[in-house]
């Protein structure tokens, strides 16, 4: 078993007369216990961004007190290389394919990072996972097969997926997410804007409808399921052009399902004073809005 | 204040989006869903425009000549009347000027204004109905036929790619042209329903952005 250290020993960079001058590593340290595994370390200032684009394995992102972003990478095989760069306060992580034939399995790399909580994220990750947690800065995240699952975020967050699922818990940003395939699920949410579309995958709101937030859900199969309690407030619009529309709760004017033309099956009325905007749209899926257990 | 119809403010809809907008174009657009609409997409599009990806190589100019020629035959651009400096055609040259040009976001944006200009033009009656069918289907196919040749092009570049990823992108394009037939279907069956044509309109754009998606990760090697 050997042991890599990919990058240079030790660099400091600081700042020049006020301006930070593109640096690079500040500490690189190799563990002894597993060959593949390099550790890196880089000083940040408030609100860095880390920018992290890794097509195959799993990234796993964690905030923690220190001003500093750490990296640890755990390569399948040395047929890839993962390039950490720091400029200014931005830190770039890049796994890239070094060996001209590899299978998809030897590419396989797994990141472990750890930012400042008020860290900006921009994560590409095709196939495997992304997971990060307390992270309140902006995030950006674009995904083909791989899934997302975001705790306690407070920023704005934009996601992309092909056919990877998402699921927010505890989030309180504005979450706009679309994918194709994917299922998404938003846990104990509360957020003041949540947009999410997909074709063909399930979506699961059950979060707090904040006053004067807008909840735009929409697919073109599958099952959209919202969950509410008698006390909140919500304008409820759902319809399904081809589809069922279910609903439990106690609307006014009273609900009933209506077929009308151009849209479908169709909901409208307010559940108490309506102060939250529910948007619920889909081609030939069903929309349930049911009672909280 | 004197009113004008969808015409007018079409002539005058170059001006409105460099920020000319005249106290008729004004009122026609407080009045008029399908202008509204238009103009919301053309905003997007604007806005849009300068974030869309930098360093590709550029389209063949057909592309452009396509867009401009779909424009003018939908009535929306052409040499300006009543005196007015800016048509429809200058914002589309300014707004293409801006963009870098990336082959398939600039390929799809073409044709996606165009199907977008079709599934949103006026429709009051059961003629207009059969001319806007004929109008969308034109619309469509120019992009369906776009959309497949890069179809074919994207899947030689995709080699390299992990087969899970390509399996991946392969099932969900299968889906996407799944809801696109679905839509269209139930678009013929009742032009009156928007929301088909906007569950339309949604489903090409979805298509387009899987493509690009594709190209990329075959231009990455990836």
């Amino acid at each position: 078993m050997r042991t890599h250290a990919t990058q240079p020993a030790s660099f400091h960079h600081w700042k020049k007369t006020g301006v930070l001058v593109p640096g690079l590593l500040l500490l690189s340290v190799a563990t002894a216990s597993a060959a593949d595994r390099t550790t890196q370390h880089f000083r940040v200032d408030a609100h860095p961004v880390v920018a992290i684009h890794n097509p195959g394995g799993t990234v796993t992102v964690r905030a923690w007190t220190k001003s500093e972003v750490m990296v640890v990478a755990v390569r399948a095989t040395n047929e890839v290389a993962v390039d950490a760069t720091q400029t200014g306060n931005r830190v770039d992580i890049l796994t890239r394919q070094v060996a001209e034939a590899a299978g998809p399995g030897e590419l396989r790399t797994d990141l472990e990072i750890s930012v400042p909580q008020d860290a900006e994220l921009e994560i590409h990750n095709d196939a495997g996972g992304v997971n990060v947690s307390n992270v309140l800065g902006d995030m950006n995240v674009e995904t083909i097969a791989a899934g997302v699952d975001l705790e306690d975020a407070s920023g704005y967050l934009t996601v992309k997926t092909v056919d990877g699922s998402f699921q927010c818990v505890r989030c309180s940003g504005r979450i706009e997410v679309s994918s194709i395939s994917g299922n998404f699920r938003f846990v104990d949410v509360h957020s003041p804007y949540v947009r999410a579309q997909t074709s063909s995958g399930n979506i699961v709101f059950n979060g707090e409808f904040l006053p004067n937030a807008t909840y735009r859900l929409k697919n073109y199969s599958g099952v959209i399921e919202v969950r509410f309690s008698p006390g909140d407030s919500f304008n409820l619009t759902a319809r399904s052009i081809k589809g069922q529309v279910h609903n439990e709760a106690r609307l006014d004017p009273p609900s009933h399902h209506h077929f009308m033309h151009g849209l479908g099956n169709a909901l409208f009325g307010s559940l108490n004073a309506g102060r939250a905007s529910v948007e619920l749209s889909s081609f030939d899926g069903t929309i349930n809005i049911l009672k909280r257990d | 204040m004197n009113t004008i119809g969808c015409n007018e403010f079409l002539d005058q809809l170059g001006d409105w989006m460099e920020g000319e907008r005249s106290a008729e174009a004004r009122s026609h657009l407080r009045s008029c869903t399908q202008c509204r609409l238009l103009v919301a997409d053309l905003e997007a599009i604007e806005h849009a425009a300068p974030a869309i990806a930098t360093g590709d190589p550029e389209p063949s100019p057909r592309v452009w000549l396509a867009l401009r020629e779909q424009l003018e035959k939908e009535g929306l651009i052409h040499e300006p009347r009543h005196g007015h400096s800016h048509g429809l055609a200058d914002w589309v040259d300014g707004i293409f000027a801006m963009i870098p040009r990336p082959a398939f976001a600039a390929a799809y944006l073409a044709a996606l204004v165009a199907v977008g200009v079709a599934l949103s033009g006026p429709r009051t009656t059961r003629e207009n109905d059969a001319r806007w069918l004929d109008r969308t289907e034109t619309s469509t196919q120019t992009l369906n036929a776009q959309l497949d040749t890069d179809e074919q092009d994207t899947f030689l570049t995709l080699k390299g790619v992990d087969p899970a990823v390509t399996a991946s992108l392969h099932k969900d394009l299968a889906i996407v042209d799944n809801y696109i037939a679905l839509c269209e279907k139930s678009v013929r069956e009742d032009p009156q329903d928007e929301t088909a044509r906007d569950y339309l309109y949604g489903a090409y754009q979805q298509k387009a952005d899987l493509l690009a998606q594709m190209s990329d990760r075959g231009d990455d090697g990836q």
